[in-house]
């Protein structure tokens, strides 16, 4: 049965190409209205001394050279950097880690619990895990430093002290958002067949070999794929640092979105804003294509 | 390797096992398990402690050895939360931005996936990739523009400002062409045959045989917009507006080291995903498999 339309649209919806077009027109206005337009102007924007009470000015591409020379941008792109490296490990690492954990559960009882205990973090907003993790690592009072101190070592104040904030934010990020790749991977390792985990068992090799020699290259799209992921993830990093060090003490924790956002909403240079959100762009896209080059274009499109 | 090997080991195997093997075993595989439930519990001491922290006096908050055990439950921290904070409110704007914005973007996803899985018309392959590059777009880049941009659409300071944003991420038309290529054709055949237009087609082959997509999107649209926090904190700055992450940072803004209030407010805003997630664990597990690597 046709439903009833006025004659002139259905006369277009005739036409396969227009009838195409037709579906896919409204996401495709939102698309170039709130992503596509936004991204043009922001280029815009970038080319221009840009102050929205003091009146804006052309200056090319000074907004992005002047960066070069900004001391305050090579220290938010180095933490930002050395976030992302000290946080994919931890998120990656642990995720596959407990997925394998899991595995080994199979139905026993208590599987639930487990996977749901590792998993729910990522349920939990950011500002959230962002205060309870600065609680935890409260330099007076914190869980974190008493149980180290009482195990004779002597922690660094973690937040506090400027060598240990990112690495500090990354564990929580660890943390937080570990629970979410170890479902992904999960559903990686089901799709090997059992066979090969018995064949690898009855071949005696030991768990680590068993790991590195055949479970590693079987899930290496997956591990790729994820990669790639929080990579992108991790250079966009804001909530955490705003919540927990507010990009301090000092600048030692200074990431790039921080930086941008403060460029942007508290000095008001939104031309600087601009061009600093062009450089994370340029990052993430550095960063995907590399890794993507490596996975082929079909995993790209084949989801996980 | 010799023939009678293979044969031997298994042997072997099978005596070791109807002895003490299988005990063994058994002793092993208990202790994996009980193993796995510590670091799941360990795994749980931060929430545990949050919630230790909300519910205690203000003096054993800050004491030392820290003490796991109040010496009594207070209601204290909370109630000061409610009274001097807009919490309901909070929550209820984070309600409709998380629901607003994984209405829309279902609406228009939908009908868009569609069109790219199952119709082929000119241009459709073309215009499905610059889609898809355009999730490398983070919301960094756009934020200075967009927030122009919604200044004069006269929109900042709404909820459409944040919903609609997070409606144009093309993630949801990604994900459901992946699963309506996947639905049989012969269906759709069939329909066709008896007359059915594109619309038709999709409103009673396509739609019915699609809900686990659809509640998978869903739950991961839902839960994006609900943490959205780089966003909202620019978008969304009366008070009467803030969601619950920045909610949230206000509060944290305006006590800083009182942790027994803050951690009461972050317990309180963990409520509404804790009930869900107990209630829909497996479903919410399963939902995010579905929605594979993909994330913001």
């Amino acid at each position: 049965m046709r439903p009833h339309l006025p004659k002139p649209i259905a006369r277009l919806l005739r036409n396969r190409h227009t009838e195409g077009l037709l579906f896919v027109l409204p996401y495709a206005v939102i698309w170039a209205l709130f992503l596509l337009w936004p991204m043009i102007y922001g280029f815009y924007i970038s080319l221009f001394k840009w102050q929205p009470l003091l009146g804006s000015e052309f200056i090319g591409l000074k907004n992005y050279t002047n960066l070069l020379h900004d001391a305050r941008f090579w220290n938010a792109l180095k933490n930002t950097f050395w976030f992302a490296f000290l946080s994919m490990p931890l998120i990656i690492g642990i995720g596959l880690l407990f997925a394998l954990f899991i595995r080994g559960m199979g139905k026993r009882r208590g599987a639930g619990f487990v996977e749901a205990s590792f998993f729910w973090p990522y349920l939990l907003n950011v500002s959230i895990i962002s205060i309870i993790w600065k609680w935890l690592f409260d330099p007076d009072f914190g869980l974190i430093l008493y149980y180290l101190r009482r195990l004779g070592l002597e922690p660094p104040v973690f937040l506090n002290d400027p060598r240990w904030a990112i690495p500090a934010i990354a564990i929580a990020t660890g943390w937080w958002l570990a629970g979410y790749r170890m479902v992904v991977f999960r559903a990686a390792i089901e799709d090997i067949p059992d066979t090969i985990f018995e064949l690898a068992e009855l071949d005696g090799a030991n768990p680590l070999v068993r790991f590195f020699r055949i479970l590693l290259p079987l899930l290496k799209p997956a591990l790729l794929f994820a990669l790639v992921l929080t990579a992108i993830s991790s250079f966009r990093v804001l909530g955490q640092v705003l919540m927990m060090t507010d990009g301090g003490p000092g600048r030692a924790s200074e990431v790039l979105a921080l930086y941008l956002y403060r460029a942007g909403w508290q000095y008001l240079e939104m031309g600087r804003a601009a061009a600093l959100g062009f450089v994370l762009f340029l990052i993430i896209l550095v960063v995907t294509l590399l890794g993507f080059r490596f996975l082929g274009f079909e995993s790209e499109l084949g989801g996980r | 390797m010799t023939e009678v090997a293979p044969t031997t080991q298994s042997w072997s195997r099978s005596r070791a096992r109807s002895r003490a093997g299988l005990r063994w075993r058994d002793v092993r595989a208990a202790l994996q398990g009980l193993g796995l439930l510590v670091l799941a519990l360990l795994w749980l001491v931060p929430v545990l402690w949050m919630i230790d922290t909300a519910f205690k006096p203000t003096p054993e908050i800050f004491t030392l050895p820290p003490r796991w055990i109040p010496s009594r439950f207070t209601l204290e921290h909370v109630q000061e939360v409610i009274r001097d904070w807009p919490f309901l409110r909070w929550v209820m704007n984070s309600a409709i931005v998380a629901g607003g914005s994984t209405a829309l973007s279902l609406v228009i996803s939908v009908p868009a996936a569609y069109s790219f899985a199952r119709l082929r018309w000119k241009g459709r392959n073309t215009l499905f990739l610059v889609f898809i590059s355009s999730m490398l777009i983070p919301w960094q880049v756009n934020a200075v523009p967009l927030y122009f941009l919604m200044n004069s659409l006269g929109l900042l300071n709404t909820y459409a400002a944040v919903i609609l944003p997070i409606a144009a991420m093309p993630i949801g038309v990604f994900l459901l062409r992946q699963f309506f290529v996947n639905i049989p054709g012969e269906l759709e055949d069939a329909a066709r045959i008896d007359g059915c237009s594109s619309l038709g087609v999709l409103v009673r082959i396509i739609l019915p045989n699609s809900i686990p997509a659809f509640v998978a999107l869903g739950l991961y649209m839902f839960i994006f917009s609900w943490n959205e926090f780089f966003w909202s904190l620019i978008a969304l700055q009366r008070p009467d507006l803030l969601t619950l992450p920045i909610g949230l940072k206000a509060l944290q803004g305006a006590h800083d080291i009182k942790y027994g209030i803050l951690l009461a407010g972050a317990f309180l805003a963990s409520l509404p995903v804790l009930m869900v997630f107990l209630i829909f664990r497996q479903r919410v597990i399963r939902g995010m498999t579905l929605t594979g690597g993909l994330k913001g």
